[in-house]
This record gives structure tokens, sequence and C-alpha cells, in this order.
């Protein structure tokens, strides 16, 4: 049989130029033609029934014309493929096939070449059948008279017509159930093509009973999938589009769901630079150097060398991963489709994302965890131990961050952004916040309070930053460093101070009110506060003070009171005289409602909590040893003031305070009667219901 | 804890059953495969199934490939105890049927709904149509 021969010669010329990418392969596969042809049968065998799918699936319709070309084809690309089980019938199917229309360009048509020599195993009927109908559309044919033929199902439908699902067992009795046979409402339910394979399967008389068995079952459902064989040859490549579909059919289709298999019987094919080729390779790689194909022979190691794990969750994770065996599962032909490579390009992926120069800023919680996961765990094993070690410091390598992307862009001129992504940031979010325009500087109140905003956004993370150098501080242990440190906290406290002080949009001289109108403000401040020398903090207190009105009034979130904590502390702190000057404020008179601020204030709680502690220090003061240096006139506007406020506190109704400091009592009882300490007793009892009692 | 941060962590689900909710609402379940950083997921096996009521049926889809987006949640199934449902599984012919008539029960209720809105000069405007925020 010269047909014969001549496909035997030509397996293994067509092998080794497999459609990838020929040029880039080595010449090593001549060696195993033998043991491949083999399996190039099968995997031809495979393809018949692919392409007798398609044929069924697409119609005949297109396969006319090409007769002479179509033996070729024949010839070619069925070289080593005339698969010895099937029964010998004659090939002259082929070249006495009927007329068949000229295919077109459309590369999913030619595979409809072959439904001569696959007519092997099927009747004439159904050839005659689907001739009758080659030249409608399948496409537009949507209801069916009588048994629909296949040719209006897509392919991946027919496939799961014969049975690749896990309902395999269930198949028979749907073709056989009476679902199979009635006909209701053929119209809507068609319109689902897979509903209908399901409905009304092929009989498996029509299928090629041998190869079937040949091949497992499972290995059925990758109709659109080429096998490599009998694709390209030589020089008649270019008149087959046929060819290059499979080319693209491949490169599409990187990840070879047959490899797992094939790979027992290929250990040529697939050298490292097929495997270049089949991982990723149209893919796009966030970054080139990590790209699997980087290095191929590569056992698994811990996630990727660039991780910053914590010693504790490394070591959680190697015992994991000791108990955790991944054996491939002998049922499951399919599994392990995913190689150890690629997923480990995953991970190295997502874990180069997290990188960071400061992971206890960046990942607070993570470190925090572990951190105290490891002192629990130490506590535990010293429990019997009498030398007390310490839990073991983790020290994280602070890793630079290689390149220094932008990841939103502003074009000179654009109404918008553009995101630029990258590994770290494939899908970067926009902000709705446009560029800034200087020239566009309005003196509306809106812009100034979003400007305001944006000020204190800005100090806020400078804010951050001097906490967390503080807090480093206390764990650096070298002297220069601390001193450095501190030095540079406290430029920047300065910074955050003049900038709070004198917003640069504002040109009058009420300094922090812009900033404490606004309650983030207000946060800032409070935080702020701690890090302020005293002079500074007092000079705050006192804008407070003096701006107490307006501040209640303009209260509306209520956030005041989260400046009391470290104004307490400001407070603790003063010197008598400086206490005479804050209280001053709040005895003086508002020009407008001839109310002195003392009145609003103990509306307020906390105005009445301020003013509460500012005479507890008072006494304080007093009641100490410590000599005071008292200015001329201290102790009169302090006794007047703690009159006005006895007077004030027993008449009006109070509010109840953040805090009460225990000794104010003992301040009254010292200046005032009997009745009138009842008095204030009564009231600020009443007021103070579930208020704690603080000893000052 | 997983020490394998984002879409890696869906490592550990490969080759195994999965039931797979899309963004429109269908209900997909096969073997993961393969995945990608995105979350793209590889469905092996695939099969659609519809649930009605107490009743589903399973349409056979072969291979999927879902990108990532449109993925609402996963799970995977745990093969011991995929059957110990109390829910039937019918042919899918009459699960299209039962979904069909739930969709025009549904179709129905609302435009009676929309009905007795409009005589009483009350209207409230569908989502799609409403273009103030």
């Amino acid at each position: 049989m010269s047909e014969s021969d001549q496909r035997e010669m030509e397996c293994p010329v067509t092998h080794s130029q497999w459609p990838e990418d020929g040029d880039r392969w080595s010449e090593e596969e001549n060696g195993d033609e033998v043991e491949a042809c083999g399996l190039l049968q099968e995997m031809v065998e495979e393809d018949e029934e692919i392409d007798l799918y398609n044929e069924e699936t697409f119609g005949l319709d297109l396969d006319t014309g090409v007769e002479d070309a179509e033996g070729d084809q024949a010839d070619l690309l069925l070289f080593c493929g005339d698969p010895s089980p099937a029964p010998p019938s004659p090939r002259p199917h082929t070249p006495s096939s009927p007329s068949l229309p000229k295919p077109g360009p459309d590369p999913r048509i030619q595979p409809r070449a072959w439904s001569g020599i696959r007519g092997r195993g099927r009747g004439d009927k159904e050839r005659l059948g689907g001739r009758g109908k080659m030249f409608e559309d399948p496409a537009v044919m949507r209801t069916v008279e009588g048994r629909p033929s296949l040719k209006s199902l897509d392919s991946a439908i027919v496939d799961s017509g014969t049975s690749s699902s896990w309902q395999d067992k269930d198949a028979d009795p749907w073709v056989l159930s009476s679902y199979g046979t009635q006909r209701r409402n053929p119209g809507s339910i068609l319109q689902d093509k897979a509903i209908v394979s399901v409905i009304d399967r092929p009989t498996p008389g029509r299928i090629l009973p041998t190869p079937l068995n040949f091949l497992s079952p499972l290995r059925r459902p990758f109709p659109a999938f080429r096998g490599a064989g009998p694709s390209k040859n030589g020089g008649q490549q270019s008149a087959r589009p046929f060819g290059q579909s499979y080319l693209s059919q491949m490169q599409m289709n990187p990840m070879v769901p047959h490899s797992p298999v094939r790979q027992q019987h290929y250990g040529q094919p697939f050298t490292p630079k097929m495997m270049q080729l089949r991982f990723g390779a149209h893919s796009p790689s966030p970054a080139p150097f990590y790209s699997p194909s980087a290095n191929p022979v590569q056992r698994f190691r811990f996630p990727g060398h660039v991780t910053q794990l914590h010693p504790q969750h490394r070591r959680l994770l190697s015992q994991r991963q000791q108990r955790a065996h991944r054996k491939t599962d002998s049922w499951d032909l399919h599994s392990q489709l995913m190689s150890l490579k690629e997923k480990e390009w995953i991970i190295r992926l997502q874990m180069i994302q997290l990188q960071s120069e400061n992971p206890h800023l960046d990942d607070y919680y993570y470190q925090e965890y572990y951190q105290r996961m490891e002192a629990k765990l130490a506590e535990e094993e010293l429990l019997g131990d009498r030398a007390k070690r310490e839990p073991p410091k983790l020290t994280t390598p602070y890793v630079t961050k290689t390149d220094s992307y932008t990841p939103v862009v502003h074009i000179e001129g654009s109404l918008g952004q553009v995101a630029v992504s990258t590994c770290f940031s494939p899908r970067r979010a926009i902000d709705a916040v446009h560029a800034h325009c200087p020239e566009e500087e309005q003196k509306d109140t809106r812009q100034q309070r979003l400007a305001v905003l944006h000020n204190i956004e800005k100090l806020f993370m400078i804010l951050l930053d001097v906490e967390e150098g503080e807090r480093r501080r206390a764990t650096v242990f070298s002297e220069g460093e601390r001193g450095r440190l501190r030095e540079k906290m406290q430029r920047r406290v300065e910074l955050i101070y003049r900038q709070l002080q004198h917003p640069v949009a504002l040109e009058s001289g009420e300094e922090f009110l812009p900033c404490l109108l606004v309650s983030k403000g207000k946060r800032l401040l409070a935080r702020l506060i701690p890090f302020l020398s005293h002079d500074a903090a007092l000079h705050i207190l006192s804008v407070i003070t003096s701006h107490l009105p307006g501040l209640m009034s303009r209260d509306t979130d209520e956030a005041l009171p989260v400046l009391y904590p470290s104004l307490c502390t400001v407070i603790g702190g003063l010197s008598f005289s400086q206490l005479i000057e804050v209280l001053r404020n709040f005895t003086s008179t508002l020009p407008e409602t001839k109310e002195t601020q003392l009145s609003l204030a103990c509306q307020n709680k906390f105005g009445i909590s301020l003013l509460y502690a500012l005479l507890s220090q008072g006494e304080r003061l007093l009641s100490s040893e410590v000599p005071m240096e008292p200015s001329i006139g201290d102790f009169e506007n302090w006794t007047e003031t703690v009159f006005q406020v006895a007077r004030h506190l027993s008449q009006c109704s109070l509010v109840e305070p953040l805090l009460l400091p225990s000794n104010l009592l003992s301040l009254f009882c010292r200046y005032l009667d009997k009745r009138t300490v009842h008095q204030l007793e009564n009231s600020m009892e009443r007021s103070t219901t579930s208020c704690p009692a603080v000893p000052s | 804890m997983n020490y394998m941060p984002g879409t890696a962590s869906l490592i550990e689900d490969i080759d195994k059953k999965h039931l797979v909710l899309l963004r429109d609402g269908r209900t997909l379940i096969g073997f993961l495969r393969s995945i990608d950083q995105f979350a793209n997921l590889v469905l092996h096996q695939t099969v659609e199934r519809i649930h009605v009521g107490k009743k589903y049926g399973d349409i056979p889809r072969g291979i999927f490939i879902v990108r990532g987006e449109n993925v609402v949640l996963l799970g995977e199934i745990d093969l011991e105890k995929e059957y110990d449902t109390v829910l039937k599984q019918v042919s899918i012919e009459e699960i299209l049927e039962e979904q069909r008539a739930q969709q025009q029960t549904k179709v129905e209720a609302e435009r009676a709904k929309l009905q007795a809105l409009k005589e009483r000069g009350l209207s409230i405007p569908r989502p799609d149509v409403l273009d103030e925020y």
C-alpha cells in the first residue's frame, strides 16, 4: 500500500515539525519516531472522532469542491493515522466523495474534509441527509421537525452527549426514557443546545466503537483541541488554513490538557523550550523575571525567596506541609493540570505584592498577631522553665522596593487620570480627585474647607509617622539612634504644629481654629498634644478655652471630648499663674448674649469637664506642699473664680461631665459656706449619675 | 491560617469539585483545574445546575473558563455529602419548564403590582431607568 508507506514515512517528518513554533525546536525528536508514531495513531484516531463530531455539528455544506486537494489532504493528514483497529474499509471514499462546496477560508470548516474518510463507520443515509441540508446555515436553523440533526448543536454539547460528565450512569436512562422522545415544545428548549444533546443524544452506534474503548472515556471532552499530529506537513501548509487553525488553537491553548498523560510517553518533545512556550508564553506576565519559564527544574520550596514570613508563621506552615501530602489520584486522569511551577508562580506573584519596607506599619495586624502568638507560646514553654528567655524578636529584613512606580499617571492637559497596572497593582482604582491646578485657587468656603481637610490628612500621615517613630524609639537600643530618632520626630511635630497654627490658605490670625472645627482635626490635635512642649500645649489650651463657645456650638459630631484626655495631662502640668490665665477665659462675658462663658460651658459635656479639670488642678496646687510662685492678684482671681463658679453651678442645671474629680468638693468646702456646698453637692451628684469619680 | 495570599489560596482547591456561583446567577459545578492571579478559573466536567424550589436539573457543559471578576463565590463540594440532600434531581426539560413557570409568575406578579400602583396613582420607577442618585 503505497499510501500507507507514504504515511509511515511522513510520520517522523511531521512529528518533528510540531505546530507550535517549529523552527525553535531541536531535532532530538527524531529518535523516538517509532514510539511516537504509535501514539500519534492514537491521537489521530481521536482527531477523527473529533472531526466526526464537528462535521456532524457544522454540516457537510462546506466540504465541496476540494476533491483533489481533499484527496491529498486526506493522505497527508492521515499519514500515520490509518488506525489498525478501525476496519480497513476502502479508501475510495475520498476520491469518490460527493462534490462538496469549496471550503472557504474559515478554519473550522476544513476539518470536515475528513467526512469521507470518517464515513467508515457510518451509513450513507446520514451523509445524504446532511448533504441535503448543506446549503442551510446551521446558525440560523433553530426549530426542527422530527429528529433534530446535530448540525444545529455546537461541538461542546455533542461531546457532553457522549457522557463525559460524572453522571454518565444516568445518561442511558435519560436517552431511552420518555423525555428523549417527546417533543412538546421543541423551539424553546432547543434554544439551549446543551440541553438538546442531553435529551436527544446520538445513538452510540454512530460513534466508532473501537476507538471509544481504546481511549479513556474521561478524555472525551476536548473537542476543540486538535492533536498535534496530523497538522503541519511540509510545503502543503500554505494551502491549508486548517493547519493554521491547528496552530492558532495550539497557541490559544497553552495549557495542553493532554500533557499530563502524554508526558509519560513523550519525554523529548517536552523540552524546556516547549515548556516555555506552553506556560504563559502568550499570557501577560507581570514581570519578566517572574515567569515560570525562568527555571524549569525547581523543586518546590517555601513560597518564594522574596517572602517575609514571620518566623512563627513559617514554623506553622512547615508543620502543616509535613502533614498535608498531595498525592496523585489514580481515578482522576486530569489532575495535576497545573504543574508545581505554575502554582509556585502564582504564589510568588502574590507574595511580591506583600513586600514592604515597613511591615509593622503596613501589615500591622499580621505582625501583631504573630508577635502575640509567639509571646504566648514562649510563655507556655517557659512555664516549667526557670530561666526567663526573651521571646525571639522578629527581625524581618526590610526590603527596599526595587521599582518605584506611579500607579496613577496624570497626563498634562488631560481631564482625568490614567491607571498604570503593574504586578503590584494590577487593577488600580483611580481617585476622583482632580489634578491640582494652582490657578484655580478660589476663596469660597467650600474650597477653603477642602483645603483644610486636605491639610489635616497630610498632617495626620506625618503624625502617624511620628507615633511610629516614637514606638520604634522604645525598641531601639543604641543611644545615638534614639537621639537621632527623637530629633527627627521633634522636627515633624513642629512642622505639624506650625501647619496647624497657620494654615496656608488663611490670612486671619485665628490659629488652630480651622482644624479645630473639623472633628478629624480635633483628633489630630488630641494625638499631637502629647508630643508638644509644655508651652506649645499651653498655647493650644488657651486657644481652645478662649474659643470654647464657638467650638461647642459648632461641635455637631460631639468630637470635642476626644481632646479631653490630652488636655487633662496638659492641665496637670500647669502652674498656678497659667491656670488663672486659662480660667479667666471661662469667666469672661460674651459680648452678644451677655452671658458668661461659664453658663455655656455648663451645658456642654466637654466644657464642664474642662472646667472641673481646671478647678481640680487649682485645688491640687493649693493643697500640695509644693511652693507656688503666684503672681500678684492670682489668689484673688482664684477665689473670685471659685465663687463665681460655685454660684453658677448651684443655680443652673448641669450636664454630666466626662470625669468628676473628687477634690472639687473639698475645694468648695474651703471657700464656701455649708449650705452652698450642700447645694453644689446635690446638683453635681444629680448630674453625675454614672460618671466615674476619679481621685486626683 | 493560609500562607497563600490572595488568589494563591485557590491552589489548595485544585482538582477538587467545586460549586461556583457567577454574577449572572448561574451555578456551575466542576473540577477546578487551573487558576491564575486574577482568580480566573478553569472548570472541568462542568455542569450547570438550575434550581427551582426543591428541584434541580443539571446541564453538562464541559470545560469552562471563567473570568475571575465574574465569580461571586465558590466552595468545595464534599464528595461524601454531595448527594445527602433534600433536593430532588429532575430532568433538564422539567427544570427548565419549572424555571420558566417561576419566571412567568414573577413577571405577572410584578405586572400586577405595577398595575395596582398605577391605579392608585403611585409609581415606583424601575431601577434601570432611574437616573437620579
